[in-house]
């Protein structure tokens, strides 16, 4: 028994050792004995850190658990989209996140500055700033987009940004696998972004996952939307909310994960979405011509009326020629 | 000798002094020249290249003047009042640009006098003669009729009276000669002699302050030419203090030895005066000119001018010794990620008044400061409120991309699948259409309106496309686009 409590206590103590190495290291660290620091508590290079500074988190419970508190905030976070043309969906996630992060912040003075190769560009389309004011509450006088023919200027002007204090976050958009984003190019981006204390997005269209400094990489994909909420239930054949689906390609805890985000615009929230896409049709007709019945209060019990009226003067079910015709799902 | 086509023969355009011994004449036909002498040079006349010569000249003829004016196509006009002193006087000037110009193998005459008319005769008919203020009028004397520039007619009018000297219609009444030839001629005359005052109208304005250092020893390396700039850039911020002024565009001017002149600009977002920032900026942009720029045997002058100012609003620091940055640093960032990738570089989303969703929010060149700051606040304001915008994509394209639509459900709804850069999406979902009219104010009346729909396709990709047109109510089949996705 005591041999393991001294065990653990070296354990624990080169642990802390390597997370000073490190630098950030969103890892919670437990101490063995009593004096175990209170929960939300991060070890960093330069002191103690709350889980606030350090974690953007993104709002879901699976999401964030899987990547042991959330993204770092102040680091270079890469995000893939198998396909040039599942942009939107790459652009999207990165927007969810940007969105909440400016939510938190709330100052008006705040950019957004978008980095990319006119390729991309060219390809996928430049950001449009009306829908991103419609769907992430990013306002057009908050935006700012950088566009340079080659990857080596696009990463210039992300790490020379990234000093900038007005620049609240940075996307960099690239396509492909270009020679000059490697490690190093990774590494210099990250830097910069664990110095400003400000996140770096980078935006890999259509590009395989390589060897990165950034130390989360999700991969974004499209997923279906939900359909409309209105008053009267879902709207069917309607499309919703944006969704995404997001796979973790790494994180530091290396746990494995695919989660269906759906964003929630007027409260600028990720959620999870639990049900499977297939639901997304109603299966049941949706009731009309008069109102659904409300839901009584109180225990029901069974009492048959002694003449049931037909609403708004409509013949009896039985006589309805609607009911006549054999019902078709869907 | 060079040929050039006129009334459809080829005729001699300009020739050199060997071919004039030939007695060659210009305006003889080639084909008479080649009669007399078969082993005679025949080059093509080329105006477009003799254009871009003659600039590249008055470039050059910078490091005497900023005032340096085009004259027909073989003339320059400078007017050096103010600077000949810098060059030690105006014979000494006229000395250094011959031998500049002989060194370079122009054969260049040049005149000086008080008026351009006196000048432009002392150039063509005493070359390297300096005409002293108020000797015009002796030296014009003498000269024939052409000395005055006028045209070919009036010439030959004046010389079948008899007329042929300056002299002769110098002193001559005034009255006769304008009612038979013209008021040019007369006032060419005065032009001449000072009696009216000519000014020349030069190629490019001329910059409110500039700095400029000769070298004997000519600079070569890019290391040398920035550190340059920032002492160039330090006589220039006494001379902004003085103004209270900020540059906001700056011009370098390297003159390499062998004539051809290099213009480089930069802008600046705010008024900038600060030494270290211009060499900042002059950095960005020379590092990516660093491949083209050809140095050469070396650059003897450069000079930096401020080609536009501004009032530069001096900040004082507060108690604490903090000056409040104000967006300082960013305006920085922004001029010299232009300085190197060009204007375009930089964009911001402006809001547009317009339907059509490409002229709502263009992406225009990053605004200066000013632009920025009185766009951002009347223009969130003037949003309905209370209205719900329409949903637009996250990305719009630049171009509205033309997708193959082989079947749609019924004449006027979304399609049941489209090609889109040659894949096919199998449409699962469709929202609209949300109907986009054309600005008749702006297209001719019946150009066909939009139909725009929401489309989600059987892997979740959403797409706004739009059908541009109607069946069946125009003659043109519809087309339609994609323009835009949504995340």
């Amino acid at each position: 028994m005591a041999t393991s409590a001294v065990a653990r206590g070296v354990v624990f103590a080169l642990r802390q050792k390597i997370a000073k190495i490190e630098g950030t290291l969103p890892e919670l660290l437990a101490s063995p004995s009593d004096n175990r620091p209170p929960a939300g508590v991060l070890v960093r290079r330069n002191g103690i850190a709350s889980a606030r500074d350090v974690f953007l988190p993104t709002g879901v419970e699976g999401l964030d658990e899987a990547l042991g508190g959330g993204l770092p905030k102040a680091a270079l976070t890469e995000i893939h989209g198998t396909e040039t043309r599942n942009a939107g969906a790459a652009a999207g996630l990165a927007l969810c996140l940007v969105s909440r992060m400016l939510k938190e912040r709330s100052r008006p003075q705040d950019l957004l500055l978008w980095v990319g190769t006119a390729e991309i560009f060219r390809e996928a389309g430049l950001p449009y700033a009306p829908g991103l004011d419609r769907f992430f509450g990013i306002p057009a006088a908050s935006l700012l987009f950088a566009e340079a023919p080659k990857p080596a200027d696009v990463l210039w002007i992300a790490e020379e940004a990234a000093r900038i204090e007005e620049i609240a976050a940075i996307v960099v958009e690239l396509r492909g696998n270009p020679r000059n984003v490697d490690l190093t190019a990774t590494r210099r981006l990250h830097r910069r972004a664990q110095d400003s204390g400000r996140p770096v997005f980078l935006l890999r269209q259509s590009a395989e996952p390589e060897p990165t400094a950034a130390p989360v990489r999700l991969v974004a994909a499209p997923a279906p939307a939900s359909l409309r909420h209105t008053l009267a239930g879902p709207l069917s054949g309607s499309i919703g909310p944006p969704a995404i689906s997001v796979e973790i390609g790494k994180s530091r805890t290396a746990l494995p994960g695919k989660f269906i985000l759906e964003w929630n615009p007027d409260a600028r929230t990720l959620e999870e979405r639990r049900h499977s896409p297939e639901d997304r049709v109603a299966v049941v007709s949706a009731s009309r011509g008069r109102a659904d019945p409300q839901a009584a209060a109180g225990t029901v019990v069974a009492f048959r009326p002694a003449a049931e009226p037909a609403p708004g003067g409509q013949p009896p079910r039985e006589q309805h020629p609607a009911h006549r015709r054999p019902r078709r799902t869907g | 000798m060079v040929s050039h086509r006129e009334n459809n023969t080829q005729r001699i355009a300009a020739l050199d002094a060997q071919a004039e011994a030939l007695r060659l004449r210009p305006g003889m036909g080639i084909a008479e020249a080649r009669a007399m002498h078969p082993s005679i040079d025949v080059v093509e006349a080329d105006p477009e290249a003799d254009r871009r010569l003659l600039e590249s000249l008055a470039d050059w003829c910078d490091r005497y003047t900023p005032l340096v004016a085009l004259d027909g196509d073989n003339g320059l006009f400078l007017d050096i009042t103010g600077c000949a002193h810098l060059f030690g006087g105006e014979k000494a000037l006229l000395a250094d640009l011959m031998a500049r110009f002989f060194h370079q193998g122009f054969d260049v005459r040049a005149g000086l006098a008080s008026t351009p008319g006196a000048a432009w005769a002392a150039a063509r008919f005493a070359a390297g003669h300096i005409i002293a203020a108020g000797g015009e009028r002796n030296f014009l004397a003498r000269l024939p009729l052409s000395a005055l520039r006028i045209d070919a007619r009036t010439k030959t009018g004046l010389e079948s009276v008899g007329l042929r000297t300056v002299g002769a219609i110098m002193d001559g009444p005034r009255a006769p000669l304008v009612r038979r030839f013209g008021a040019e001629l007369i006032e060419r005359l005065d032009q001449a002699l000072g009696r009216l005052e000519e000014a020349i109208s030069p190629r490019l304005p001329v910059a409110p302050l500039s700095v400029e250092r000769h070298f004997a020893d000519p600079l070569s390396l890019l290391d040398d030419i920035e550190r340059l700039i920032g002492l160039l850039a330090a006589t220039l911020k006494v001379d902004l203090e003085r103004r209270e002024e900020g540059a906001r565009a700056l011009e370098l001017l390297l003159f390499r030895v062998d004539g051809a002149v290099s213009r480089i600009t930069v802008g600046a977002s705010r008024p900038i005066r600060e030494p270290t920032l211009v060499r900042r900026l002059f950095h960005e942009r020379l590092a990516t000119l660093g491949e083209t720029m050809d140095a050469g045997f070396g650059f003897d002058l450069v000079r930096l001018s401020a080609l536009s100012t501004a009032a530069f609003d001096a900040r004082q620091a507060d108690l604490a010794g903090e000056i409040d940055d104000d967006g300082e640093e960013f305006a920085i960032f922004a001029d010299r990620v232009t300085a190197r990738l060009g204007e375009a570089a930089m964009l911001e989303p402006a809001t547009a008044e317009s339907h059509l969703p490409e002229r709502a929010a263009p992406a225009l060149p990053y605004a200066r400061e000013e632009a920025r700051r009185s766009m951002a606040g009347p223009a969130r304001a003037a949003a309905p409120a209370g209205r719900r915008p329409a949903e637009r994509p996250v990305r719009l394209f630049r171009q509205p991309e033309p997708i193959d639509v082989p079947a749609t459900e019924v004449p006027d709804g979304p399609p049941l699948h489209f090609r889109w850069r040659r894949a096919l999406h199998r449409v699962a979902r469709a929202e609209g259409p949300e109907r986009i009219a054309p600005e008749w104010w702006r297209e001719e009346a019946d150009a066909p309106t939009r139909d725009y729909y929401r489309i989600e396709d059987a892997d979740g990709r959403r797409y706004w496309l739009y059908r541009q047109g109607l069946y069946n109510a125009q003659a043109a089949a519809p087309r339609w686009f994609l323009h835009g996705v949504f995340a």
